[in-house]
């Protein structure tokens, strides 16, 4: 369970205060799959930041409950790869040194079989496809045996193909291992697909919390998904989107 | 027009392009026609042979003074004085830029002593440091790390402050403590403004080092220049110019494919530090 009370963060931006987070609470159960949506600058990413200990919140307070001491797993928009590292290596890079060699080279193997590039363990990054190298992000993050995933849009710079296949990989992942996994994205679409909740954020403030009660592998086209849809984008505008179907 | 932009094979149907062609050598070609211009202007004695023997008679020098031994007893020493000083920049400049990249109140409180130092020639330091340490060899080996340390100094700083603040992120979301970060991911990511310093620093050593040769010394290829014009031996000071020229080449290739053995996927930053 992750959980996050009255959280605030304030920026100096020009001489002018600005709240990127502006009292945000909730709570993540563990195993669940929960999405953030909201408009660019409405603080997602910053409210991720502060989840991942990036940046200190400037009041406020985020608890974990069961904590073992795990970092906790973030995959960004890039893929932020050592590009000195092979694949096997940047996988390894935060569980070398904490776990024994020979179990340390187990969690690796495991994660990269389980995005599929087991094969590509001894290539470099600039060898890799922008889907491949995602796809090592997310065994990297996955390696360290993180119960909690928290992910920034991390299919947003690959094309429409790549991305539904990554989806897909994600939600099998997902109920294979059951992390508790925080998705910020602003394609609602993405949100709805994925995600077992929906938390819609505008202006610093958690706004709408919509829960998406579908079965998966998920369809784009499901009724009950266009209805999730039309509901966030509502409350991010405020005016009903018009549902093609 | 049609024409063929990249193909392994002609277009179906069509005529077969021109066959590529490999790149003219055009590095060596430059060299040849120098000495070629050379041959020509000592042929046409467009200079006295005093001042400009033709490169025949500069070979002939070449081949009895290494036969004799003399050529390669001054490259000896050369070549310890530069290995001496110049691993003596690296060991302490590369240390004191990390110190200052981790430490900003370090960097501030010695940087004005360093921006001083780095204005002042090592050359135009050469009196002081004869008066000092005088001409043996603790004065040569101080030239060549004071000429060489800057070039390393500033390039392994400026790699070290451009490392991408996202991958060290990445290294606290992994878990690592900061001495991983900078051993794991700092040091790795400013690697090729590392080698370009390396590089760069080993040019200027060199330079120095034959500098300081030329004014207080009895050995190495900078004295042997400076003896021969004593003895108006233009030919062995040619020599000893290609010496110090064709084994700067040399020792610099040899570094490029340590480099790219070491680091195979730094490419194109290898090429800025030609010194």
């Amino acid at each position: 369970m992750l959980e996050v009370a009255g959280l605030r963060k304030v920026y100096d931006v020009a001489g002018r205060t600005v709240a990127a987070l502006d009292g945000v609470t909730l709570a993540l159960p563990g195993g669940s799959f929960t999405a953030v949506v909201g408009r660019s600058g409405c603080g997602k990413t910053t409210l991720l930041r502060l989840l991942a200990g990036l940046e200190d919140p400037t009041g406020g307070a985020i608890r974990r409950s069961s904590d073992r001491g795990e970092p906790i797993g973030v995959v960004f928009q890039e893929p932020r790869l050592m590009p000195w590292l092979t694949v096997n290596d940047n996988v390894a890079l935060g569980v070398a040194g904490r776990l024994e060699e020979r179990a340390a080279a187990e969690r690796v193997g495991s994660a990269l079989a389980l995005v599929g590039l087991g094969a590509f363990a001894a290539a470099r990054p600039d060898q890799l496809s922008g889907g491949m190298a995602q796809r090592v992000a997310v065994a990297r993050a996955l390696a360290i045996g993180a119960e909690i995933v928290l992910m920034d849009e991390p299919f947003g710079a690959l094309d429409a193909f790549t991305r539904r296949t990554l989806q897909r990989e994600l939600v099998e992942i997902w109920r294979a291992k059951r992390p508790t996994i925080l998705f910020v994205t602003h394609d609602v679409e993405e949100a709805a697909l994925l995600a077992e909740r929906v938390l819609v954020m505008e202006a610093g403030r958690l706004i709408d919390d919509v829960a998406v009660d579908r079965p998966h592998p998920r369809s784009p086209i499901d009724p009950a998904l266009l209805a999730v849809r039309e509901r966030v984008l509502a409350a991010v505008t405020g005016a009903p989107e018009p549902v093609l179907a | 027009m049609i024409r063929i932009i990249n193909s392994t094979r002609p277009w179906p149907g069509g005529r077969p392009g021109p066959a590529r062609r490999p790149p003219l050598p055009f590095g060596p070609v430059v060299f040849a026609a120098l000495v070629a211009a050379w041959w020509l202007a000592s042929v046409l004695e467009l200079a006295p042979p005093f001042l400009l023997p033709a490169p025949d008679v500069v070979f002939a020098t070449a081949r009895d003074l290494a036969l004799d031994g003399t050529l390669f007893r001054h490259l000896q020493v050369s070549l310890l004085r530069i290995a001496a000083g110049f691993l003596g920049a690296t060991a302490i400049a590369l240390p004191l830029a990390v110190a200052f990249g981790l430490w900003p109140a370090f960097a501030r409180s010695l940087d004005p002593l360093v921006e001083f130092l780095r204005h002042v020639p090592p050359l135009a330091l050469i009196p002081l440091l004869i008066l000092w340490l005088g001409i043996g060899e603790a004065q040569k080996l101080a030239v060549i790390i004071l000429a060489a340390f800057f070039p390393i100094f500033l390039n392994a700083g400026t790699g070290i402050a451009q490392c991408d603040p996202k991958l060290v992120e990445v290294g606290r979301v992994c878990g690592l403590g900061r001495a991983a970060i900078v051993r794991r991911i700092v040091l790795p990511a400013a690697l090729p403004a590392i080698l370009v310093g390396l590089r760069l620093g080993f040019g200027y050593s060199w330079r120095a080092l034959v500098g300081a040769e030329l004014i207080a010394a009895s050995s190495g290829l900078g004295y042997m220049i400076v003896n021969a014009e004593n003895l108006a031996r233009t030919d062995i000071v040619i020599v000893g110019i290609l010496a110090i020229g064709l084994l700067g080449v040399a020792l610099d290739r040899v570094g490029r494919i340590l480099a790219r053995r070491m680091a195979p996927w730094i490419r194109s930053e290898l090429d800025l530090g030609r010194a």
